[in-house]
């Protein structure tokens, strides 16, 4: 046989098994096309190779590697076809695999949504220039109320309104009465004593922590609660400063631009004390209280009042985070079901 | 403070809308708390901060709406017609306590008919919530709630020998009050009485046997003032809170005691008829005068960042019942009115401008300075233990600092002190605060198992409160671990906690035995011989206590050593360029040597060139190893800095470890 007809069987041959085993739709179909092509006894490429014997031997190295393409893209197109097929089967019915199936379970926990609170105040006031600090839960009446300009007249001072401890323990605090009752602190402005009795103005700091007032558990209260309070002393330090660090907090928690409204209220330790409400949408939603850090305060811990100013706002922490994630009982944060920990 | 809209008119012209009011002295320091409709009345419902007492009345009120709205304010003259005999001859009065009542006053009427009251005043006192009981004793409240001044009327038959003694009471001094509720009195709380025996406690309630009847027809009003703590002490010992002890609490108006009792009597006189005793019985102190307060106009400006005209600023002032008394460029000083018992000094000055002058003036847009802020080390550690934490599966929890008698007493780790104590409970029983956070958790663990979930794993940082003599106790934060799953795993994620912390951190582990840990699984954490923490697997006895179902495992660390030992800022190490080889060893030896052992001899005989030594897995099989008998995997990674290792060099480590660990603990490698 001459080499080029040889040649154009060959090509023929090609196209014709590619398209062959291209137009299988099934296992069945491709094998019988298999069999047709590269069947061992009767298939085609077999009667081709046998053609190969026929050429004259000057063109037989030409023939025999045109042959071994042809042969390679034949097996290649089956190999494809037949891959085509069982991937097929697999996204189809073949049943050893279920990619609806769960992966393997990655057990995350969850942060509890005081602490994402807590966290995510902290990190705004941080980006505000304010630096978080923490003191001490049990406190002497020093930095509970003196300091802090609560005198003992003040209904506040009510020993049915604070967790007095029962040890009459004579203790000496830095700056302490020795032998003075201790309590549980009923406010985080105690750190802002501490604070600025060992600091030097500029202060510019968020005090956080637990807080404990005699209050019975229901819906909206607990005896024991998480406050952040933000303090602020410098020279030329004015309410129009602390107005407008609030709006940028208010601003950086809800996302949007957001204003802030002042109503005066009354705060033994800030003048002028002002209750802060913060838009939210259409409403006016109470923030927590703020002023002027009182002067009274400033010489309790050997601040010039007259050289120095500064303001100072505190918030519940439960209220905030129960609002903002609709958390209708605040008694939910210590029951600690797991349930309830998920959802945040 | 219920207010009648009714009863505002008589005082001011309201020109506004109940709603635009309670707006407008919302936006004054005066909280709205809601309106309601009492019959054709409006009762609006204020609440008023702990410094203003002058707003504990209608009056009070009034002046403030007179201000804000810009009206004219008028009050009763109460100037009753005296037309009876000299009062000093109908009464007398001796104050023998004048700490607790610095002054006394008693006007006295004679032929009055007490009856019911005109419908006027039974309509204005339902509006404020105040029941009616006769015409004198609704004008002693109707005045109280006029202008915050408590009076109070005795039946002045029954008041022997037309004496009053205002004197302390007696320590286990038996009163029958006005609720006909017997009270027993202590030293401190201070007693009206007559000649013979108590007929008030001073400032907060009368007494049964002394009070206006049917039958009265003279009638003593008592205008007083009162120590304010000796009457909030009084109503709390005795439980005992009325209209008249919330006011004196408070300090009213010392210039409304006189002004109230001739408001009374001229009220009495019109609807109850009778005659009133010429002059007043007025015993004790007079109020001081008021100290003038000078403002630096600038300090407004300093302290509110806005500037107000100097003419607004004293306009306001005045309004408010100050009297000026000097003006110039630079100050302004007045005298604060008596009602005003909260302006003394130049900042409450300053307050007052800015709240009736407007917070909204006040910008919210001042350019604050920028300021660096520091994140404590502290506050770097617990983020990392949260953050590892919740990897690993474990869900924040927070619990009540201070717990029940005997959850406190349940385990104390950290100490053998008694716990401090509250002396009253936070909730139900809780008064110990806590010196462990395990056993909170635990009650935790029980509650979740009582909702049967299925996979319980807690962990909470907090302080633990550990008691030193002579000093404040220590405050140490903690994290502790409450878990399902078995000691190794929750001494994993202690590992991977640690780790994350310092990679260098060498814990040793010390056998613990506590009452709470079951036997051989509890352990003392030490880093460098400091106990940093304990781990261990719940006793049968304290699961039982803490009526647990299924086993847990607790740990707790102390947080503080941990930030001292914290790696905050890593540092590189140069890495070898070249390839490691691992070599699996399988011990045979005998149970009594522990891992920790094991460890520390293959360290040392394997040398520099080992990279990383991991533990893999023990095999126990009593038929094939013996009794006594365990298999430790582990699986050496060799590296040199310098070259590739050869497989010879690998063996030859292999060797020494193999050796070292025969010669040392009689381990043989199995096949």
């Amino acid at each position: 046989m001459p080499l080029a007809d040889f040649l154009s069987q060959l090509a023929e041959l090609e196209t014709a098994a590619r398209e062959a085993f291209a137009a299988a739709a099934d296992t069945h179909a491709l094998e019988a096309a298999r069999v047709e092509f590269l069947g061992a006894k009767g298939g085609r490429l077999k009667a081709a190779q046998k053609g190969l014997g026929t050429i004259p031997p000057a063109d037989k190295p030409a023939a025999g590697q045109r042959f071994n393409a042809v042969k390679t893209q034949i097996d290649a197109d089956f190999a494809a076809a037949k891959e085509r097929l069982a991937s097929a089967a697999t996204t189809g019915q073949a049943a050893d695999f279920d990619p609806t199936t769960p992966g393997t379970p990655l057990v995350l926990g969850h942060l509890h949504p005081i602490t994402q609170t807590i966290e995510e105040l902290k990190d705004i006031m941080g980006r505000l220039g304010f630096s978080a600090t923490e003191g001490p839960e049990i406190e002497d009446e020093w930095h509970n109320f003196e300091a802090l300009n609560i005198p003992a007249s003040h209904p506040a001072r009510d020993p049915l309104e604070n967790f007095y401890l029962a040890t009459a323990e004579s203790v000496a605090g830095a700056g302490g009465t020795p032998g003075a009752p201790l309590l549980l602190r009923s406010q985080t402005s105690t750190v802002q004593i501490r604070v600025m009795e060992n600091t030097r103005p500029p202060v510019r700091i968020v005090s956080l922590g637990r807080v404990y007032r005699p209050d019975t558990a229901d819906a909206t209260h607990y005896p024991m609660f998480h406050q952040i309070e933000g303090l602020l002393i410098d020279r030329r330090v004015t309410m129009a400063d602390l107005k407008s660090v609030l709006r940028l907090f208010a601003t950086s928690y809800l996302g949007r631009d957001v204003h802030i409204r002042f109503r005066p209220s009354f705060f033994p330790f800030t003048e002028p004390s002002v209750e802060v409400d913060m838009q939210w949408g259409e409403h006016w939603i109470e923030f927590g209280g703020a002023g002027m850090v009182d002067p009274n305060v400033l010489s309790a811990v050997g601040y010039n009042p007259d050289e120095v100013s500064g303001f100072a706002f505190g918030l519940g922490v439960e209220r905030l985070c129960a609002r903002r994630h609709h958390v209708t009982d605040i008694r939910e944060f210590y029951k600690n079901d797991v349930r309830f920990l998920h959802q945040f | 403070m219920l207010v009648s809209w009714d009863w505002l008119t008589d005082y001011v012209k309201l020109g506004v809308t109940p709603a635009e009011l309670a707006a407008r002295l919302m936006m004054a320091g005066l909280n709205h708390d809601g309106t309601a409709q009492v019959g054709d009345d409006w009762a609006i419902n204020l609440e008023v901060t702990s410094n203003r007492a002058d707003c504990l009345g209608h009056i009070g009120i009034a002046r403030e709406i007179a201000v804000l709205l810009g009206v004219e304010l008028k009050l009763p003259a109460a100037n009753p017609p005296a037309k009876g005999p000299p009062v000093s001859s109908l009464v007398s009065v001796r104050i023998d306590c004048p700490e607790l009542c610095p002054r006394y006053t008693a006007r006295v009427l004679r032929g009055v008919k007490v009856g019911p009251s005109p419908a006027w005043l039974v309509r204005r006192l339902a509006t404020v919530c105040i029941g009616t009981i006769s015409n004198v004793v609704d004008v002693t409240n109707y005045v109280l709630m006029e202008c915050g001044q408590p009076l109070h009327a005795f039946d002045m038959a029954h008041v022997r020998e037309r004496k009053i003694i205002v004197r302390e009471a007696a320590a286990g001094e038996k009163f029958l009050a006005i609720d006909h509720k017997e009270y027993q009195l202590e030293r401190g709380m201070c007693v009206i009485a007559d000649a013979q025996r108590a007929v008030a406690i001073g400032g907060v309630m009368g007494g049964a046997d002394s009070e206006v009847t049917a039958g009265t027809t003279e009638v003593l009003i008592e205008s007083a003032a009162f120590n304010p703590m000796s009457i909030r002490n009084t109503a709390r010992r005795l439980v005992l809170h009325s209209a008249s002890s919330y006011r004196f609490e408070r300090s009213p108006d010392p210039e409304s005691v006189d002004w109230a009792s001739r408001r009374a009597c001229e009220l009495i006189l019109e609807l109850c008829g009778g005659e009133l005793a010429a002059g007043v019985v007025d015993v004790g102190t007079q109020p001081a005068a008021r100290k003038p307060i000078k403002l630096r106009l600038a300090q407004i400006e300093r302290i509110l960042g806005i500037r107000i005209d100097a003419a607004e600023v004293r306009r306001i002032l005045t309004a408010l019942g100050n009297r000026e008394l000097k003006f110039d460029a630079a100050a302004v000083e007045v005298t604060p009115p008596s009602w005003r018992r909260d302006l003394e000094r130049e900042i409450d000055l300053v307050e007052e401008v800015a709240r009736i002058y407007g917070y909204d003036k006040i910008p919210e847009d001042a350019q604050v300075p920028m300021a660096p802020s520091h994140r404590s080390n502290a506050d770097r550690v617990v983020a990392k233990v949260r953050h590892v934490l919740t990897a690993a599966g474990f869900d924040e929890a927070l619990t009540a600092s201070v717990v029940d008698p005997a959850t406190s007493e349940a385990m104390s780790p950290w100490t053998d002190a008694a716990p401090l104590v509250t002396q009253m409970p936070l909730l139900r029983e809780a008064t110990h605060l806590r010196r462990s956070l395990i056993p909170s958790l635990l009650v935790a663990r029980r509650t979740n198992e009582h909702l049967a979930h299925p996979r319980i794993e807690l962990f909470e940082t907090a302080r633990v409160y550990l008691p030193q003599p002579g000093q404040l106790p220590r405050e140490e934060n903690m994290v502790a671990l409450c878990s399902g799953r078995d000691y190794l795993a929750v001494k994993g994620a202690i590992e991977a906690l640690l780790s994350a912390i310092n990679p260098g951190l060498t814990v040793d582990v010390v056998d613990r035995k506590e009452s709470w840990l079951e036997p051989g699984r509890g352990a003392t954490l030490l880093i460098d011989g400091e106990p940093i923490g304990l781990l261990g697997e719940l006793s049968a006895a304290a699961k039982r206590q803490f009526q647990l179902r299924s086993p847990a495992t607790i740990a707790e660390l102390r947080l503080d050593p941990l930030v001292r030992l914290a790696l905050l800022v890593p540092q590189y190490a140069p890495l070898s360029p070249y390839p490691a080889i691992e070599r699996d060893l399988n011990f045979e030896l005998a149970e009594a040597v522990r891992w920790s052992d094991l460890a520390a001899t293959v360290r040392q005989a394997a040398g520099d060139n080992l990279e990383q030594f991991t533990y893999v897995e023990t095999y126990r099989d009593k038929e094939r190893l013996g009794a006594d008998r365990k298999s430790l995997m582990l699986r050496l990674s060799l590296r040199r800095p310098d070259a590739t290792l050869t497989s010879a060099e690998a063996d030859a480590i292999t060797k020494q470890v193999i050796d070292a660990c025969a010669t040392v603990h009689a381990a043989r490698l199995r096949a």
